[in-house]
């Protein structure tokens, strides 16, 4: 089990996060490297994993519930304030149709096993043809579909960061490892 | 024996939504766990009597609440509910663990150093299969969890088919038997957990008063103690947030056996519901009692 204990900065270890923004403010925290928390636990374990990060999750859950309401919101037949209010439990539902239908089918092509992955690649595919559909259409719902791709330009220059610098982050990775 | 009808699967406590939560689990991508989360927290509100209970014992814990904000304090609930089994089963599927944090790590060393077996005293927070994990993995002792087992048959059947590796769950439906197995596992210089919170079934049980209300908790731990003279740990697994739980362990329970063994029970029982009583008052928003905790609730 991959795990540091007692390290508090470890929180902020690129590895515990999956977006290449978020190692990226990860690696900026790690750098500042703020001391040991006096009033903090008495002992921590800390795993290592790339969706350890509530933050990050709990950022993106928002990010891609709010783009989905939105492109709901605009598309559906009634006053904007009426969409708005019915888009946000239909966008809880639509969020799930990837999910069932793709693990269903998932499920009997490839048996009875993890499929995260493949569901996860699947549902941004699809968020991203959706956007990109919305983005060229006239509905005051592009401005959501733009800071979306303004979100991935982001990420990928993010990512193209860290690559730069993936010596230096190895090396913090290491020293707060240790 | 009768077999249930089709549609039993789909109640409450019904096999149904243990493989929909293992197919979530093998499923939802994490960046989209928390809205499938909020949802289905919202969705189980639904589930009246539990809602009704959570929001009565709310309204004990918190005096002078009132029934609305006890509304969404039970959707704070069961959103920690559903986080926690979702963790519980992640943890049985991917191996995934979360993130561990000790309070009273003395109390906890000291449990593992001590010569001889000792008993762990627990209430329905938390998951058993991750703070089962987290032992085992900090200690060379085993430990044998002691709880109710599932109402249904065919939801008992597929839990137990899918039980964590290392670790060993005895149901408290067997008493007599258990007992003595119990001891014997205590005198091997090994751990046994128990809730002891709330009685299930048909057990043995104490008065207690809990938040100024008369109550029962069980007797097995109690006797148990004072049987292999081992001391009681309170031992508390809260949530923090995602995949972020934290270990509290209280200062142990000594049962000094006298001539009034009513007395010996008393006190103890006194000190475990202080302990109690404490850690609901922080963590109300943890502790999974679905069912209205004092009788005089239920009535």
């Amino acid at each position: 089990m991959n795990v540091i204990v007692n390290r508090s900065a470890a929180r902020w270890l690129p590895s515990r996060h999956r977006f290449a923004l978020a190692q990226l403010v990860a690696f900026t925290h790690l750098r500042q490297g703020k001391p040991q928390d006096a009033n903090g636990p008495d002992h921590l374990i800390l795993h290592i994993d790339r969706d350890q990060s509530a933050a990050e999750a709990y950022a993106v859950a928002v990010w891609v519930f709010v783009t989905v309401a939105a492109y709901l919101a605009a598309i559906l037949p009634v006053p904007q304030p009426l969409a708005i209010i019915v888009a946000i439990p239909l966008a809880s539902i639509v969020i799930h149709i990837p999910i069932v239908v793709g693990g269903l089918l998932l499920r009997l092509i490839l048996g009875d096993n993890d499929h995260v992955k493949i569901v996860s690649v699947g549902t941004m595919s699809l968020l991203f043809v959706w956007s990109f559909y919305v983005a060229r259409g006239d509905s005051w719902a592009r401005f959501v579909a733009w800071f979306f791709f303004a979100v991935l330009a982001c990420n990928a220059i993010a990512a193209a960061i860290l690559w730069l610098l993936r010596a230096a982050v190895q090396a913090e990775e290491s020293r707060c490892a240790r | 024996m009768t077999q249930p009808s089709w549609w039993h699967r789909f109640s409450v406590r019904g096999v149904f939504w243990r493989q929909l939560l293992r197919f979530a689990i093998l499923n939802v991508p994490p960046w989209i766990e928390p809205i499938v989360m909020a949802s289905w927290s919202l969705f189980f509100l639904m589930w009246g009597s539990a809602r009704r209970a959570v929001i009565r014992n709310l309204g004990v814990i918190k005096p002078g609440s009132f029934a609305i904000v006890n509304f969404f304090r039970c959707y704070r609930l069961f959103w920690n509910y559903a986080w926690t089994i979702a963790d519980n089963v992640r943890f049985k599927e991917a191996r995934t663990i979360p993130d561990w944090e000790f309070t009273g790590w003395k109390f906890f060393q000291e449990m593992q150093e001590r010569d001889g077996g000792a008993i762990l005293l627990t209430a329905h927070m938390g998951s058993y299969d991750l703070g089962a994990h987290l032992f085992a993995e900090t200690s060379s002792r085993r430990i044998v969890m002691v709880r109710a087992p599932e109402a249904d048959p065919e939801t008992r059947a597929f839990e137990q088919d899918r039980a964590a590796e290392g670790l060993r769950i005895e149901f408290n439906t067997r008493s007599t038997d258990l007992a003595i197995d119990l001891l014997d596992v205590i005198r091997e210089g090994n751990i046994v957990a128990i809730q002891g919170d709330r009685v299930t079934g048909e057990i043995g049980f104490l008065p207690a008063t809990v938040f100024g209300k008369p109550t029962r908790v069980p007797a097995g731990p109690f006797a148990l103690a004072l049987a292999a003279r081992v001391p009681i740990f309170p031992v508390f697994v809260v949530r923090l947030g995602r995949r972020r739980y934290r270990l509290m362990t209280a200062r142990p329970i000594e049962l000094v056996r006298s001539r009034d063994r009513d007395d010996d029970f008393r006190r103890a029982v006194e000190q475990w519901v202080e302990e109690l009583e404490h850690v609901i008052r922080d963590c109300w928003s943890q502790w999974f009692t679905f069912e209205p905790y004092w009788p005089e609730l239920a009535a």
